[in-house]
C-alpha cells in the first residue's frame, strides 16, 4: 500500500512540476486522487465536485499557507498563486457530484444519524439537504470514511485553522455518533443537490 | 474566513440530548442565542482569502464630504485589517486574522509595494510599531521585529513568556498600540458571546511596559475591543467595544468608551451600552458603578479602529475630532454601519457623531456590501489610510479646498 502511494505521488509530482498551473495536467493531478471529474474513489479522499466555490478557495489557501496541515495536499498547492486557486475552485465547483458510497446502507446507521444530524442541526449551516453553501462544504454524497475521520479531527481539535465554530459543534460527540452521522451524511442524495440541476441557495 | 458558522451549535442547548455527551464549553459567539432565534440563519459574513485584482475595488463608490477624495493605494493584502505606520512614515504593516501573515507595504511615493513580513501565525491581529521595532501579537504569540522597516531580513524576538497570555482564542485576537505614556496596552476579549468570563483574565485592557514587564489592568468589563487611541489634548484613552450578539436588531449598541482613569468597570456581563442590563447574566443593580459610554456606536456596527486627527491636511474643523470605523453589522436582519464616522467633544465633554465615508454597503434591506471598512491610520502629510478587509485594500483619503469655498476668500 505505501510503496503503491508513493509510486502515485512521484508520477503526480512529476506530473506537477512539468505543467503550466491551470492546464488538464494539473487537473488530471487532481483527479488522480480526487477521483475522475472530482468524484473520489479512494474512500480516504474526499470528493470536490460540486463544492462551494469560497469553501474550495478557503481550504486551498489554508492548505498552501500550512494553516490546515496535509503532507499530500502541501506539495501540490505549494507556489499556487491566489488566481490559479480561484480557477481551480470555480472548475469542480461547477462538477456535478456523485455519491460514492456503493455498499448497502445499515438501517439502523441511518436512522441514528439522522437523528443526530437534526439534533446538532447540521443543516442551518451546511443547509437542509446538505449541499454547503459558501465557505460551508457540502457533506451530501462526501466520501463516508473521510467524513468520519475529520469529524473525529474537528472534535479532538487536530483540523484547525479555519475556525473553531465546528470543533465546538462536535464537542463531546461520541465516536458511535460521528459514524452514523457519517454513514448518513455520505448517503444523503448528491444528485439532487448538484449544480446546474439546483438553483444556488 | 471569521464567519465559519455553525448555527449548529445553538443546538446544543435546544435539542434532545446525545448520547455521550460531555458538559458543553461555551459555544463562542454562539452563547446566549434565544430559542426564538434558533432557526435565524443570520451568521458572520465569509471573509475573503484571496487577492482581490483592482479592478473588483470600486474605490469610486465611497461617498465622502465636498473636497475629500478616496482612492486606492495599496492592495493585494487578504484580510488585512489594523494598521501600523513606521516611525517615517514609509512603511505601514497591516495584521490580518485567519490567513495567518502579516504584511509590509512600502510607499515609493507613486506606487506602493507589499511583501509579507511573516506568516502560519494564529491571528496575528495585532501590530504596533515603536521606537525602530514593530510588535506583532497573535493569539499565543508575540513576536518583535527590530529595525525591520530599514532591514527586511530582521528576525524575530520572541516575547510571548513575557505576557501572560491566556489560553481561550474567542475574542483573543488582538489591536495593540503603544500609548503617549511609552506602554504597549493589550485587550483581552471575553472568549464568549456571553457569560461570566472562565477566569479573571479576560474581557479587560491592560498594558504592559514594551518588554512584556509592568502587568497592569486598566479597565475591567469590556467585552471584546478592537481599536483604541488617546485623545491628542487629554491623553485620555478612547476605546470602541463591541456588543454581544443575539438580542435581537436594536442591540446592544457597540460601545465608544472614555478611560478617565485607571480601574473603571465598563459593565460585562452584566451590564451594556447605555446601562442596561443582560437578560441572560444577571445579578443585582447590573449597573451599579459601571462607566457609561462616551457615545453609543450603534447595533452590531462592529466599531473597530479609531484615530484622533492631528494632521495638517484637513479642514481645521477636524482637528482633534475622531475617525472611528464601523466594520458593519450581521447579527442583524438590516445592515449598519460598514462606513467612517466623525466623532467630536463638544466644550460640554460631550461626544457626537456624523457620517464621514460611506459606500461600502450598496442599498438599505438586505446585505450588498463589497468591503468591509476596518482601521484608520494618520500618514505624516495629514491623510488618512482606510484599511478594507474584505477587499486587502487600503484606501488614502485627502483633502484639497472646493474651487467654489477658495473663490469666497
Amino acid at each position: 500500500m505505501l510503496s503503491l502511494r508513493v509510486g502515485r505521488w512521484a508520477v503526480a509530482l512529476t506530473a506537477l512540476f512539468l505543467s503550466p498551473v491551470f492546464s488538464q495536467e494539473r487537473l488530471e493531478l487532481c483527479a488522480a486522487c480526487h477521483g475522475p471529474g472530482g468524484n473520489s474513489v479512494n474512500p480516504q479522499i474526499p470528493s470536490i465536485a460540486g463544492q462551494p466555490k469560497l469553501f474550495i478557495e478557503n481550504q486551498l489557501i489554508l492548505f498552501r499557507e500550512e494553516l490546515r496541515k496535509s503532507e499530500q495536499m502541501l506539495p501540490v498547492v505549494k507556489g499556487l498563486k491566489d488566481p490559479e486557486i480561484i480557477k481551480l475552485a470555480e472548475h469542480f465547483s461547477k462538477l456535478p457530484a456523485k455519491g460514492m458510497e456503493a455498499g448497502p446502507a445499515n438501517a439502523a446507521l441511518m436512522k441514528t444519524g439522522l437523528e443526530r444530524a437534526k439534533a446538532l442541526r447540521c443543516g442551518i449551516c451546511h443547509l437542509a439537504d446538505y449541499r454547503g453553501q459558501n465557505q460551508i462544504p457540502r457533506l451530501a454524497g462526501q466520501r463516508e470514511a473521510y467524513l468520519e475521520a475529520e469529524m473525529r479531527a474537528y472534535r479532538d481539535g487536530k483540523r484547525t485553522g479555519g475556525d473553531t465554530i465546528m470543533a465546538a459543534a462536535l464537542y463531546g460527540v461520541g465516536d458511535a455518533d460521528l459514524r452514523a452521522l457519517a454513514h448518513y451524511l455520505s448517503r444523503s442524495s448528491v444528485e439532487r443537490v448538484s449544480p446546474g440541476k439546483v438553483s444556488k441557495p | 474566513m471569521n464567519k465559519l458558522v455553525a448555527l449548529a451549535v445553538a443546538a446544543a442547548f435546544a435539542a434532545p440530548a446525545l448520547s455521550q455527551d460531555k458538559p458543553k464549553p461555551p459555544p463562542a459567539w454562539h452563547q446566549g442565542k434565544p430559542a426564538a432565534m434558533a432557526e435565524s440563519k443570520l451568521a458572520p459574513h465569509a471573509g475573503k482569502m484571496t487577492e482581490t485584482p483592482t479592478g473588483d475595488i470600486p474605490v469610486s463608490k465611497l461617498k465622502l464630504p465636498a473636497g475629500f477624495k478616496a482612492e486606492l493605494w495599496a492592495s493585494g493584502m487578504p484580510g488585512g485589517r489594523a494598521m501600523a505606520v513606521s516611525d517615517d512614515g514609509k512603511k505601514v504593516y497591516l495584521g490580518t486574522r485567519v490567513i495567518g501573515r502579516v504584511y509590509e507595504v512600502t510607499d515609493a511615493g507613486d506606487k506602493r509595494t507589499v511583501r509579507v513580513v511573516v506568516d502560519k501565525l494564529t491571528q496575528p491581529s495585532g501590530v504596533a510599531f515603536n521606537k525602530g521595532s514593530l510588535y506583532v501579537f497573535a493569539i499565543d504569540k508575540v513576536l518583535r521585529f527590530d529595525g525591520i522597516a530599514a532591514n527586511p531580513n530582521a528576525q524575530p524576538q520572541d516575547l510571548t513568556a513575557k505576557f501572560d497570555l491566556p489560553k481561550e482564542q474567542h475574542h483573543n485576537w488582538k489591536y495593540v498600540a503603544f500609548g503617549p505614556d511609552g506602554k504597549l496596552y493589550v485587550p483581552f476579549g471575553a472568549p464568549c458571546n456571553i457569560c461570566e468570563p472562565p477566569s479573571k483574565e479576560y474581557a479587560q485592557i491592560r498594558r504592559y511596559n514594551a518588554d512584556g514587564s509592568g502587568k497592569e489592568v486598566i479597565a475591567t468589563g469590556v467585552r471584546n475591543s478592537v481599536g483604541f487611541d488617546w485623545h491628542p489634548k487629554t491623553k485620555e484613552l478612547w476605546f470602541t467595544d463591541h456588543g454581544r450578539d443575539w438580542a435581537g436588531d436594536k442591540g446592544f449598541e457597540d460601545e465608544l468608551n472614555r478611560v478617565t482613569k485607571v480601574g473603571l468597570n465598563f459593565g460585562f456581563p452584566y451590564c451594556h451600552a447605555n446601562g442596561q442590563p443582560d437578560p441572560d447574566v444577571k445579578k443585582a443593580k447590573a449597573c451599579e458603578g459601571v462607566t457609561r459610554p462616551a457615545l453609543l456606536m450603534g447595533p452590531h456596527a462592529a466599531a473597530m479602529g479609531i484615530k484622533w486627527y492631528t494632521g495638517k491636511m484637513f479642514p481645521a474643523e477636524y482637528q482633534n475630532t475622531a475617525f472611528v470605523v464601523r466594520k458593519g453589522s450581521w447579527n442583524r436582519e438590516k445592515p449598519f454601519g460598514f462606513d467612517v464616522i466623525n466623532v467630536r467633544v463638544g466644550e460640554d465633554g460631550k461626544a457626537t457623531s456624523r457620517p464621514f465615508a460611506t459606500g461600502w454597503q450598496e442599498g438599505g434591506e438586505g446585505y450588498k456590501f463589497w468591503g468591509r471598512p476596518a482601521y484608520v491610520a494618520q500618514m505624516p502629510d495629514g491623510a488618512l489610510l482606510v484599511s478594507d478587509e474584505q477587499t486587502g485594500a487600503i484606501y488614502r483619503i485627502s483633502y484639497q479646498k472646493p474651487k467654489a469655498a477658495a473663490k469666497k476668500q
